[in-house]
C-alpha cells in the first residue's frame, strides 16, 4: 500500500459531557477513495470538522503526512493540502460560479499561479463549465454539490473531505457526482468521503470505515463492510442495497 | 476596444473636472466640492462595508481624528513649510494615526460580525468625540483653529475643490485596484460568508483588518482636509453622526460593492438635497426622506443595481425534489 496521507490516534472530542467522538483510529492511504458511513448522530461531521480544524481536539492527534495538525488553524489546513466540501452547500451567493471557484483558486494555496487556468479546469472536473457565469444563488442542489466540489478542487487539495455530495440528488445526479469525485480522484487527489447512499458509496469507495455513536466499529472493504454484522446492526438494519 | 472607451472618458472627465471652476460661479464650485468630500467618504466606506460587508456606522470618527490630528500637529508642532504644501505633512501624518487607532480597534471591534459591529462603531463614534470634548488637552469644547494655506490669488473654494477632486480621484483608484485584486476577492468572500472563506483557504482576520485600516486612513485624509475648509471646528463639527450615515445611505443609493455606485448615489442625493430642493429648505429633509425610501423599495441593488443586466439566475428551472433511492 502507498504512503499514508492522513492518520489518526486515539482521536477523541468531548462536548462538556456528551462524548461525540471517542478513540477513533484511521489510516487513510494516498490517492485512495475511502468512505465514512454510519448512522445520523453517530459523529461523522464532528470527525471532519476535527480534520479541518473547525472544532479543536479533545485529546488524541492527527497526522496530515506525519505532520501533526493540531497547531494549524483552519485556512492553513487548506493551504497544507486539505480541502472540503459541504452537506449543506455554502456558496458565495451573489458571486458567479466563476468567482465562487477562483476564491478557492486564489487563497488555496499561498503561491500565485495562473488563476485563470485552475479556475477553468475545477469548473471542468466538477462538470458545471456551462454554469460559470450564473450567480450562485438560485443553483439547484445538484449544481451547487458540484460547485463544492469544484471550489474544493480549486485549492488543489492532496486530500477532499466530501460531506455527503450525494444526499438529496436524484439518481442522474448521483451518477455525475460519482463521476465527478472518479475524476477528482484521477487527478492525484485522495478523497474521502461521508454518504448514506450506499450504491455511490459502495462503487466508488476502495474501503469504508463505519463509526457508531462515536466509536470505530469497522473498516473494510465495501464487501466486507456491508456484511459485517455490527455493521448490519447498527446501520443497515437489512443486508445490501437499501440506503435508508 | 472597451479599454481605450475608458480611459478617454476618464479623460474627458478630468478636463471637464480642471476646467469646471474657471466660470462656474462660487456657490456650485462649493457644491461639487462638497461632492467630491462626500463622494470620496463613500468610496472609503464602500471599501469597508460595500466589498466586505461590515457596515460601520461610525465611521466619522475618522474625520474627527483626522481633522483635530490635523490641528494639534500645526499648533504644536508646525509649521510644516510655507504656503499650500505645508498640507501635507500634518494632512499624511493624520491619514498615519486613523490607519493606527483602526489597527488597533480592529482587534476587538472586527470580531464582532453584522449588526454587532455597526452598533459597535456608532457607540465607538460617540466615545471618541466624548473624549475629544472632556479630555482638555485636545480642545474638542471650546474647538481648534487649523489656517488654509490658500495659495495667493486664488478662491478658497477653488482650491478646496481641487483638493478634494484629487483626494476622490485617489479614493477610486484604491477602491478599483481592491476590486479587481486578490485582495478583494478575499474581502468579497468575506462578506459573503467568512466561515466557508477560511475554508477556503482566505486569512479572513487579516485582510478585514486591512480592509478596515485602509478605509480609514482615506477617511483621515479626507477629514483632514475638512479641517482645513472650515478653519475653525468643536468636537460636534467633526464627530457628525450624519456623516457617518450620509457615507451608507450614498452607496445603498448608488449601489453598495460597486465602484461607482458611492459616486452616484452621492451625486444624485446631493443634486436633490443642495440643487433642486434648496428653495424648499423648510421641508427638504422631508423630500429627502421620502425619496430615500422609495429608491431603495424600487432599486434594492441601488441605481447601478438596477441598471445592471440580471445576470441569469437558474432559479425558474424547479429543482427536482430530494429523492430517497430505492
Amino acid at each position: 500500500m502507498s504512503k499514508t496521507i492522513l492518520s489518526g490516534r486515539a482521536v477523541t472530542k468531548k462536548f462538556r459531557g456528551l462524548t461525540a467522538i471517542e478513540d477513533v483510529e484511521f489510516d487513510i492511504p494516498e490517492g485512495a477513495i475511502y468512505g465514512l458511513i454510519g448512522p445520523n448522530g453517530a459523529g461523522k461531521s464532528t470527525l471532519f470538522n476535527l480534520i479541518t480544524g473547525y472544532y479543536a481536539l479533545t485529546s488524541g492527534e492527527i497526522r496530515f503526512f506525519d505532520r501533526d495538525l493540531a497547531s494549524l488553524p483552519t485556512y492553513r489546513r487548506n493551504q497544507a493540502g486539505i480541502a472540503r466540501a459541504f452537506q449543506i452547500s455554502k456558496p458565495f451567493p451573489a458571486l458567479t460560479v466563476r468567482e465562487n471557484v477562483r476564491v478557492g483558486a486564489m487563497f488555496g494555496k499561498p503561491e500565485r499561479t495562473n488563476f485563470d487556468i485552475v479556475t477553468d479546469e475545477a469548473l471542468s472536473i466538477a462538470g458545471i463549465t456551462e454554469l460559470a457565469d450564473r450567480t450562485a444563488e438560485g443553483l439547484t442542489v445538484g449544481a451547487l454539490r458540484k460547485l463544492e466540489i469544484a471550489r474544493a478542487v480549486a485549492t488543489r487539495p492532496k486530500l477532499l473531505l466530501a460531506d455527503e455530495p450525494c444526499a438529496g440528488l436524484n439518481p442522474t445526479e448521483t451518477e455525475e457526482m460519482v463521476q465527478c469525485l472518479r475524476n477528482v480522484r484521477e487527478r492525484g487527489t485522495t478523497v474521502w468521503l461521508v454518504e448514506h447512499d450506499m450504491r455511490a458509496v459502495t462503487s466508488i469507495c476502495d474501503r469504508i470505515i463505519v463509526i457508531d455513536a462515536g466509536r470505530k466499529i469497522a473498516e473494510g472493504t465495501p464487501r466486507e463492510v456491508v456484511n459485517n454484522p455490527k455493521v448490519i446492526a447498527a446501520y443497515l438494519g437489512t443486508p445490501v442495497e437499501d440506503g435508508n | 476596444m472597451n479599454r481605450s472607451l475608458a480611459i478617454i472618458a476618464a479623460l474627458a472627465a478630468l478636463i471637464v473636472i480642471a476646467v469646471l471652476p474657471l466660470w462656474m460661479p462660487p456657490f456650485y464650485t462649493r457644491v461639487v466640492q462638497l461632492f467630491f468630500f462626500s463622494a470620496a467618504l463613500a468610496t472609503a466606506w464602500n471599501i469597508l462595508g460595500g466589498y466586505t460587508g461590515y457596515w460601520s456606522f461610525g465611521h466619522t470618527v475618522f474625520i474627527g481624528i483626522g481633522a483635530f490630528a490635523s490641528a494639534h500637529l500645526v499648533t504644536h508642532l508646525g509649521p510644516f513649510g510655507s504656503g499650500p504644501w505645508s498640507m501635507v505633512v500634518p494632512v499624511l501624518l493624520s491619514g498615519l494615526i486613523c490607519g493606527l487607532f483602526a489597527a488597533i480597534l480592529a482587534y476587538p471591534i472586527l470580531r464582532l460580525r453584522g449588526i454587532y459591529f455597526a452598533i459597535a462603531m456608532l457607540g465607538v463614534g460617540q466615545v471618541v468625540g466624548e473624549l475629544v470634548t472632556n479630555i482638555s488637552w485636545f480642545q474638542g469644547g471650546v474647538g481648534v483653529f487649523l489656517a488654509a494655506p490658500v495659495p495667493q490669488g486664488m478662491p478658497p473654494e477653488q482650491f478646496f475643490y481641487y483638493l478634494f477632486a484629487g483626494l476622490l480621484i485617489l479614493c477610486l483608484a484604491v477602491s478599483f485596484w481592491v476590486r479587481h485584486s486578490r485582495f478583494g476577492y478575499a474581502l468579497l468572500a468575506i462578506r459573503e460568508d467568512e466561515d466557508t472563506a477560511m475554508m477556503l483557504g482566505v486569512a479572513t482576520e487579516r485582510y478585514k483588518i486591512a480592509a478596515f485600516v485602509m478605509s480609514a486612513v482615506l477617511v483621515g485624509l479626507l477629514g483632514a482636509v475638512y479641517g482645513y475648509t472650515v478653519g475653525y471646528f468643536t468636537t460636534s463639527s467633526v464627530f457628525r453622526l450624519d456623516f457617518s450615515l450620509n457615507m451608507i445611505v450614498f452607496c445603498l443609493i448608488g449601489g453598495i460593492g460597486t465602484l461607482f455606485g458611492p459616486v452616484i448615489g452621492t451625486a444624485v442625493m446631493l443634486l436633490l438635497t443642495q440643487v433642486l430642493l434648496s428653495g424648499f429648505l423648510d421641508i427638504h429633509l422631508l423630500i429627502t426622506g421620502v425619496i430615500v425610501v422609495a429608491i431603495i423599495l424600487i432599486m434594492p441593488g441601488g441605481i447601478l443595481g438596477a441598471l445592471r443586466p440580471k445576470r441569469r439566475a437558474s432559479a425558474s428551472k424547479a429543482e427536482p425534489a430530494a429523492k430517497v433511492q430505492s
